[in-house]
């Protein structure tokens, strides 16, 4: 019983498609998780991603409806993740309400936008074309898994890179880092905190929105409210396990991707693995980080704290 | 200004924004091809008018305002909990499973079951406090992390006999379910006017006023607030931030998980018909917290949003029958939320350049 | 101190005979407060401009108002001899006008570089940006590392990161507030010297805001002296002395030792030769100040007991990557007697006043409080012990804004007031009144939240709190900073006062002449290390400042 199970999870790692479901996951997560990420950098936790995403993938499925194009869904995507970017950027960085009732609500009127919509106009669509690198694909098990994606797959490799630019390098990432980290001080030497926190939400609405169009059309190409489940909030995570750095927050998602393929593989092969403990993992993993690593790696020090000035 | 204008601009600002998520919310609802003015009618049959509706108000009204109450607790300490969901759903399942393992009779058992309903969701809190004081764990991160944790622990019980499933016998053709509650062990629900509703409405009042009165008007309170506002000067002034804060933390745990035993033993058929199902918190976790935050963290005006909010959502199963599914209530509860947060920023923003042009003088 | 000066890098050759700043006839009001009223100003190329006046006097305001921070009701400004708005910080750099905060704009956890390109425009060019940091830095002698984090550097080399941000912007006027209050004597000095050198040598307009007259007359061109949002002097350095500046400052001759204090006057007027008693004697009338006559009361040496109320024993708080910010520090307290504890801020002063307010745990040592060992860093233990505190920031550990002022009152020992753990309403407004009655605190009343205060008031509410508990050691930090003259007296007097009842004070200051003035015992600290104790006699500003410049080490 244990042999074959070990052998199983032996047939699992050694087989193509647990990568490529993983890589899947992954990259939905790091679409999401990336501009999560430039969104804590300047001290906003977005707990709206989850309806970025939603959003994202409902608007991506309406483009492409209307136009039979993924290119016209993705951009419907980029749009559907905006949206929600600017009622959470104007509202909890304008008119200083609380974040967090925003973003619970944003989520809640999505899902529950989304459900109706859905409904009442049904939109279909098709899988993304799958674009294979030559020579690439054709490492063995992650060769397809890299690089035999739906194309929408491979403008990642694009944006993690330039998103690491954009804060690191860029006045624009210099300006949002201080406000994510002394919005005062920011403040004195003439930077408009509120208005850079509110750009960076709407890049984690751009690139949510994008990653759940892409999700749409890598995947199941057919639309239910259910087709994010919670992968906002595991990109929150992989944000918070890798220590607010890119590079950590990208290995938190392909470690929670990871995971997920691993599960669905052995379910597969009809191994029931202790699906709850699994689906449990990013948050455990990130929880045991945090309260390993506390005292070292440290949230932006002004992480969801608002900024008003004059109010110190 | 005087106080009759500025009442005017506040009535005047809210019916704005109102009226503008309203109108929203018709539009969507017309663009789809739906009539609006029925949405509306059902939803306040739904909710109050409609014989026996405002008892189920108010019997979702009752959980939402015990969670809305362990919010305001925690937040006084100067605490961001969101993690309330996961509490009140750890809490449940607590409550679940020691109710049928203690048994006892009727009255004694409901006692027992919402005791350790506010045990769980205390225990489960308090993983955040022992993170954040011990290991310095910011209580936001790890209370949100929680919940997912939560959703799965609940679910893997779910699935064990045991732990809350119930045996097969009982189960019938479902899976994932526990026991159901004996009719004896129930919390009692009198009917008023042809309103039923469970003695926990008057108990959650009860304790909306006793929480009101603590923050205001004792030591502890004080101290609490202090700690909320200024933790340096509370540490000064003898107020240990880990003995205060964890406290709050716990209790505000206590609060979510006793509104789950609550729901669970006096819900009826809008929680689960006494059975722990999956999902059985069905969002009341952040709901309440959205109570709690947009009565601005007091517990009388939490008292009012939490009935609001309890309106919408029940009166929400009249709004199929409308022809226009019942989840237009999701959007027109969320536009509304977003309304109610227009006027009092736009006040406060308002305000604040007047008061900054005052502080200035004081540099 | 030329007019003219040539070489003029900064001003892109514009017309030196034209002022670089004509502020005319500016006008703020705030609510029913005249903060400026109808002020002029004019600063020229290649001179220091010194500001002088008490906190209150409208300096900050129009410094604002220059800066863009607070756009004037009435009057109009002029740079170069143009009439412009400024409405806004940015607007006033690209008008060439820098200020370098008081308060510090920097962030920690960025690096030097980064912290200089914050706040400008245009692409970020890392090694652009370094390579003019270490040119400024060798030009001025401000030498610094430009990729140190700046968290992990000391306030005087924060100062540096402060300036060098402000002069690459190659800044036509630029604007101190303050600047020597982190700095040790030596610092100052070396400042100054970088002053004088950005002025002369290149042609910029400095203005120099200060309380601090010494300062002031060394080292300006001009000064102008504020006094309640007027301007109410104005002349040549060279045509000014301390004792008329002083008078035009505050409006009456100033004789008090505290008040001399407060301005920084002790040393001057010591060399001025003059006797000090007959001043005493001569303003008598002024308030209840002099009921207490400083050179009466010398108890240290008239009555020493010999049991230490506190002691202090080898005391060491390590901070963040392990930094000494105490280091093994021992002293005792007696009781009447008030030590000073001198020492350029930022040299553990801090970490001391945390410590005996229970923020902070020693790492090794003890703090003793009537023969009993009070375990440090537990929330309360020291008020318990009986050890008051006066911070050294009050919107800190002091009081809490948004509560009334009966709760700040109230705050260390509620249970007076309460039965059963429930806050009595009667009494707690009762006992609030008294104490507002007692220490004359400006409110409206005990329910008046605390952020309605001045900050003297504020300081009130601290001092009567702290005084209620009838305390066996009161550590007074700063207490004298923000305050207006009124409120300085006051507190002196008040310190005072409390020594003669038998209360073992610890002062813990940076204002030199507040501590020559009012200890018995001086401590030096520098670097977390108490480096000399001296007595009252033997201490004057020379020998401080060495010790404080770490000169023993």
């Amino acid at each position: 019983m244990l042999i074959d199970f070990f052998s199983a999870v032996g047939d699992v790692l050694s087989s193509e498609s647990t990568y490529i479901n993983g890589a899947l996951f992954a990259a939905l997560l790091a679409y999401a998780a990336t501009g999560e990420w430039v969104a804590e950098r300047s001290g906003t936790l977005n707990i709206s991603v989850e309806g970025m995403l939603l959003s994202g993938a409902f608007a991506g499925i309406l483009g492409y409806h209307i136009s039979d194009l993924i290119v016209v869904g993705l951009v419907f995507g980029v749009i559907g993740g905006l949206l929600i970017a600017a009622v959470q950027a104007e509202m909890s960085h304008r008119l200083t309400a609380d974040q967090f009732v925003v973003g619970l609500t944003l989520n809640i009127l999505v899902f529950g936008l989304v459900g109706f919509l859905d409904r009442e106009i049904e939109p279909q669509a098709l899988r993304a074309s799958t674009v294979e690198i030559p020579i690439l694909v054709d490492i063995p098990l992650l060769g397809k898994a890299l690089f035999g994606e739906p194309w929408p797959f491979y403008l990642l490799y694009a944006l993690v890179p330039l998103s690491w630019w954009l804060v690191y390098r860029t006045r624009w990432g210099l300006e949002l880092r201080a406000a994510g980290e002394n919005p005062q001080s920011a403040d004195v030497s003439g930077i408009d905190v509120n208005r850079r926190r509110r750009q960076s939400i709407y890049y984690a609405g751009f690139t949510s929105g994008l990653g759940g169009a892409y999700f749409l059309f890598a995947r199941i190409a057919a639309f239910d409210d259910s087709v994010i489940g919670g992968q906002g909030f595991i990109a929150i995570a992989a944000v918070i396990f890798g220590g607010w750095t890119l590079w950590g927050t990208m290995a938190g998602c392909v470690l929670f991707a990871g995971a997920l393929s691993f599960q669905l593989s052995l379910q597969g092969l009809g191994y029931e693995l202790n699906t709850e403990l699994l689906q449990a993992l990013p948050y455990l993993v990130t929880l045991g980080a945090m309260a390993i690593f506390a005292k070292r790696v440290r949230p932006p020090a002004a992480l969801a704290r608002p900024f008003i000035r004059g109010l110190k | 200004m005087t106080r009759g204008a500025r009442l005017t601009e506040w009535v005047a600002l809210y019916a704005l924004s109102v009226a503008v998520a309203l109108a929203l919310a018709s539009v969507i609802v017309e663009a789809t091809g739906g009539d609006w003015w029925p949405v509306v009618e059902a939803l306040v049959d739904g909710s109050i008018m409609a014989p026996g509706r405002w008892g189920g108000t108010l019997g979702i009204a009752a959980p939402l305002l015990l969670v809305a109450l362990g919010t305001v607790i925690s937040s006084k300490a100067g605490l961001i909990n969101i993690g309330q969901e996961g509490q009140l759903l750890i809490g449940a399942a607590v409550a679940v499973y020691f109710s049928f393992r203690i048994g006892g009779p009727g009255p004694l058992n409901v006692v027992v079951l919402l005791l350790f309903g506010a045990l769980g969701g205390a225990a489960w809190a308090s993983i955040s406090g022992l993170l954040r004081y011990w290991r310095g764990v910011p209580e936001v991160l790890s209370t949100l992390l929680l919940v997912f944790v939560a959703l799965q622990a609940v679910g893997y019980g779910l699935k064990w006999q045991w732990l809350l499933l119930a045996d097969e016998a009982s189960r019938g053709n479902r899976n994932l379910v526990s026991e159901q509650l004996a009719k004896d062990n129930r919390i009692p629900r009198p009917d008023i006017f042809g309103n039923e509703f469970p003695i926990t409405v008057y108990v959650a009042v009860a304790l909306a006023l006793a929480v009101a009165y603590v923050l205001a008007r004792t030591v502890w309170g004080f101290r609490l607030r202090m700690l909320g506002h200024n933790p340096r000067a509370a540490q000064r002034a003898g107020v240990s931030s880990t003995v205060y804060g964890a406290s709050a933390l716990a209790i505000g745990g206590a609060f979510a998980g006793l509104a789950g035993a609550a729901m669970f033993a006096g819900g009826g058929f809008s929680f689960g018909n006494y059975r722990l199902v999956p999902g059985f918190s069905d969002n009341i976790g952040w709901t309440g917290l959205l109570v709690a935050l947009l009565a601005r963290e007091r517990a009388l005006p939490a008292v009012v949003a939490a009935f609001v909010f309890a309106g919408l959502r029940n009166g929400a199963g009249f709004v199929n029958s409308t022809g226009v599914q019942s989840r237009i209530t999701d959007v027109v509860q969320g536009l509304l939320v977003l309304a109610l947060l227009v006027p009092p920023a736009v006040v406060f923003l308002r305000d604040r350049r007047r008061a900054r042009a005052a502080a200035t003088e004081r540099v | 101190m030329t007019d003219t000066t040539t070489g003029l890098t900064g001003t892109g050759g514009s017309d030196p005979s034209v002022p670089a700043v004509e502020l005319v006839g500016i006008t703020k009001r705030f609510g029913g407060i005249v903060a400026c009223d109808q002020v002029d100003l004019t600063l020229h190329r290649g001179r220091i401009h010194g500001i002088l006046g008490e906190n209150g006097a409208g300096k900050s305001t129009l410094m604002k108002v220059l800066i863009g921070l607070v756009l004037p009701d009435v009057g109009s400004v002029r740079i170069d001899g143009w009439p412009r708005t400024i409405h806004d910080p940015l607007a006033a750099a690209s008008l060439g006008i820098a200020m370098v905060h008081q308060h510090f704009s920097l962030v920690d956890q960025l690096s030097v570089w980064e912290n200089v390109a914050l706040g400008e425009e245009g692409r970020l060019k890392s090694a652009g940006v370094r390579d003019r940091v270490v040119a400024i830095s060798q030009q001025y002698g401000l030498e610094i590392d430009p990729d140190a984090r700046v968290g992990e550097l000391t306030a005087g080399l924060r100062q540096r990161v402060e300036i060098i941000k402000c002069l690459r912007r190659d800044p036509h006027i630029l604007v101190f507030d303050e600047p020597t209050s982190v700095l040790t004597p030596e610092e100052s000095e070396q400042l100054f010297g970088t002053l004088r050198e950005v002025v002369a040598a290149e042609g910029r307009a400095v203005v120099l805001v200060s309380h601090k007259l010494d300062e002031v007359l060394h080292a300006t061109d001009e000064i102008t002296i504020m006094r309640q949002g007027r301007v109410v002097d104005h002349r040549p350095t060279h045509e000014a002395d301390a004792r008329s500046l002083a008078r035009a400052m505050v409006g009456r001759e100033v004789s008090l030792r505290s008040e001399r204090a407060a301005f920084g006057l002790a040393e001057v007027e010591e060399a001025d030769g003059e006797s000090q008693e007959s001043d005493v004697g001569s303003l008598a009338d002024i308030d209840e100040a002099t009921d207490v006559d400083a050179e009466d009361r010398r108890p240290a040496e008239t009555t020493k007991p010999d049991e230490p109320v506190m002691r202090i024993e080898g005391a060491s708080v390590r901070g963040r990557g392990g930094a000494r910010l105490l280091d093994d520090i021992s002293l005792d307290l007696r009781a009447g007697e008030i030590v000073g504890v001198a020492g350029v801020e930022g040299n553990g002063q801090r970490t001391l006043g945390d410590l005996l307010s229970s923020l902070v745990p020693l790492d090794a040592g003890r703090v003793v409080v009537n023969h009993e060992a009070v375990p440090t860093g537990s929330p309360g233990a020291m008020a318990k012990a009986g050890v008051a505190v006066i911070p050294e920031d009050r919107h800190d550990s002091g009081v809490v804004l948004d509560m009334t002022v009966a709760e700040n009152l109230l705050m260390v020992d509620p249970h007076r007031v309460a039965r059963n753990g429930v806050m009595d309403k009667a009494r707690t407004a009762e006992t609030a009144q008294q104490m507002i009655e007692e220490f004359d605190i400006g409110c409206s009343g005990p329910d008046a939240p605390l952020w309605s205060l001045s900050g003297g008031n504020q300081q009130r509410v601290v001092l009567a709190r702290e005084l209620a508990a009838e305390p066996e050691v009161l550590v007074a930090a700063q207490p004298t900073r923000g305050l207006d003259v009124g409120a300085i007296e006051y507190m002196t007097d008040r310190l005072r006062q409390t020594a003669i009842d038998g209360v073992a004070v610890l002062l813990i200051s940076s204002e030199l002449e507040e501590i020559l003035e009012l200890a018995d015992r001086i401590v030096v600290m520098s670097r977390g290390r108490i480096v000399g104790e001296l007595s009252h006699a033997e201490a004057n500003l020379e020998t401080l400042g060495m010790l404080m410049g770490g000169s023993s080490g």
